[in-house]
């Protein structure tokens, strides 16, 4: 019977032909968490199963990156426990600063065929490279820490079909934002998202890493791309070409639902507080005044989208009353931008530039004043979520974010 | 797990994110739980924590997509920290769902839920017949019982005890 992506994979692993509905315990070839969540899968290994010894520390990743560089003693603490447990297991571990933990996943350990458990959402980031990836709590990720499995339902997929030419200045940001729109928060929920079609296959790894980690603003438990030379080169550019493997899914492969999207059709979309689904094209947001841009995170924090950003804003500079920041997704991603002069254009249109890490992601080393409004780069605009209840965020591309930058209220980047 | 008796404590709306359950403006700082329960849905329902204290087995009862957002365990947590017997809810988002099993705290999906109860009414559930009882309505919702594996994981209190009494996944 042919298969999804999601049951090629998962049926590779458990050493059986498993389709949609089946449970099984697969082995994982890498499991991760970071400061908000690997201490308390820690705390789970001592008290739930009285072992604090990892099954093989090659393959346990911890990084410090969501309040990265520590802003409080407290954190400092938390920091320094999880760092205590790295230590004593011989971890791969990753400091503050060396960037969130999704791009050092995906520079270093992420490729197709492989199972990948994080304790954090988005860890279905890691699909674009034609992993199964997924992520789950802190309980799952102790378990797995110290047995190397975990259970799992295999999911229904649902079909993503992006056909044609994206216009200039249409991002993939703008399509995963479209179709969150279109399908709502809730609309593959518990399904494996995978995204096909002549516009993804021409599409960046950057550009697919930004879908497949927005899949679960749309509930899904994973998002896939298949794996072919965009993912052969990515792996070569970065020492581990023997990793890839190809992956697509089987023709006449069962999907529970599917929608397909004209790139032609996609404008510059906005998420406009306080949920992803609320979706509607920039126009209709250009008289929102802005305190605060941001661009990075693990959706769009790379060097392609920093890239893009910094094209935009060179030789100009900030509106008044309007402030910048910028983080990019990696130590990496960071020294590359210093070579190729975008961070002196950043600095230059008057930026704060801060540690690889998520930064103002969750407001945690970067929050929000009161009645505050930002525009950002990252996947979620909840109530509260960049540290203070009362602003207001909204979602967009690093080409929307640049052009806003410049006059200070959401702007269209094709004018730009 | 057979049988649960209790107040319904409040009618959540469709999405409460898990940002909205415990902000993550806390987390980072706080590893006690205990602690942490104070600030249970402080962003949208300030009176939660207290009110939680009030009533006897409380119930939770909320619309589509309960616990959608972050995979942060402590949302779960929290909640059961305040005492919280169940959540009933029209539908759960993924990971917040898993959560609930692994740490010991029922959580059953039954559509339309939310429209059919209200704040304070007297609810018995019974997990493996698939049944709900309003017994402040006199009314009889049914539900798709719950899978079997995560069955036990209740009956065991979590993934963490099941893990040790099977001596790991088994197989
Ligand atoms: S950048 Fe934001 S969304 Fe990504 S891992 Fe960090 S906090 Fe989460």
């Amino acid at each position: 019977m042919s298969k999804t992506m999601a049951e090629k994979v998962l049926s590779k692993k458990s050493g059986t032909d498993v389709f949609a509905g089946d449970l099984i315990i697969a082995p994982v070839d890498l499991v991760f968490a970071h400061d908000g969540t690997m201490p308390l899968a820690i705390q789970q290994m001592g008290s739930g199963l009285s072992k604090q010894s990892v099954f093989d520390p090659n393959r346990v990743v911890g990084v410090c990156d969501h309040a990265s560089p520590s802003p409080s003693e407290k954190v400092s603490n938390v920091h320094s426990f999880m760092r205590k447990f790295a230590v004593e297991n011989n971890l791969q571990f990753f400091e503050n600063g060396d960037g969130i933990c999704h791009q050092i996943v995906v520079e270093r350990f992420a490729a197709p065929w492989k199972v990948i458990i994080g304790a954090d959402s988005h860890t279905c980031t890691h699909g674009a490279l034609g992993a199964f990836a997924t992520g789950m709590g802190s309980t799952d990720v102790a378990a797995i820490m110290v047995y190397g499995k975990t259970w799992l339902k295999v999911p229904e997929s649902f079909k993503v079909e992006i056909t044609g030419q994206l216009p200039e200045h249409v991002h993939s940001k703008d399509v995963i934002l479209h179709v969150i729109g279109e399908i709502t928060a809730d609309g593959a929920t518990y399904m494996s998202m995978e995204f096909l079609g002549d516009a993804v296959d021409r599409m960046s790894l950057a550009s697919r890493l930004t879908m497949c980690n927005m899949a679960i603003e749309a509930g899904a438990k994973a998002g896939m791309c298949q794996a072919d030379e965009k993912a052969r080169e990515f792996l070569e550019s970065h020492g581990r070409g023997k990793e890839y493997a190809p992956l697509a899914p089987d023709k006449g492969a069962t999907y529970a639902d599917e929608i397909t999207v004209e790139a032609e059709k996609i404008e510059p979309m906005v998420a406009f507080p306080h949920k992803v689904d609320n979706v509607a094209p920039v126009t209709q947001f250009e008289d929102v005044e802005l305190d605060q841009v941001c661009v990075g995170t693990c959706t769009n924090g790379r060097i392609e989208d920093l890239r893009v950003a910094a094209q935009i804003l060179k030789g100009k500079r900030t509106a008044e009353g309007t402030r910048l920041v910028v983080y990019p997704a990696s130590r990496g991603v960071l020294l590359q931008a210093i070579k190729e002069g975008i961070i002196e254009t950043f600095l230059q249109a008057g930026a704060s530039i801060g540690a690889p890490g998520c930064g103002f992601c969750i407001g945690r080393t970067v929050a929000l004043g009161d009645g505050e409004v930002a525009l950002s780069t990252q996947n979620r605009n909840f109530k509260g979520r960049m540290g203070n209840d009362n602003a207001e965020i909204y979602l967009c591309s690093p080409a929307t974010a640049a052009a806003s930058t410049i006059t200070g209220h959401i702007t269209d980047p094709r004018g730009a | 797990m057979d049988k649960i008796k209790g107040t319904v404590l409040r009618v959540f709306a469709k999405d409460v994110n898990t940002d909205e359950i415990i902000s993550g403006k806390y987390k980072y700082d706080e590893l006690d739980i205990k602690k942490l329960a104070f600030h249970t849905f402080e962003a949208i329902d300030s009176k939660f924590y207290e009110d939680a204290k009030k009533v006897k087995n409380p119930i939770l009862i909320a619309s589509e997509n309960f616990g959608c957002g972050s995979s942060r365990e402590q949302a779960p947590w929290v909640i059961k920290a305040c005492n919280v017997s169940c959540i009933v809810a029209d539908s759960f988002a993924r990971i917040f769902y898993r959560n609930g099993f692994n740490i010991g705290l029922p959580l059953v999906e039954c559509k339309d839920i939310s429209k059919n109860v209200s704040q304070g009414d007297e609810l018995e559930i019974d997990f493996s017949a698939g049944i709900i009882k309003n017994l402040t309505k006199n009314e009889t919702y049914k539900f798709k019982p719950i899978p079997e594996f995560m069955q036990k994981l209740l009956d065991a209190g979590g993934l963490m005890p099941y893990l040790l009494k099977n001596n790991g996944f088994g197989e």
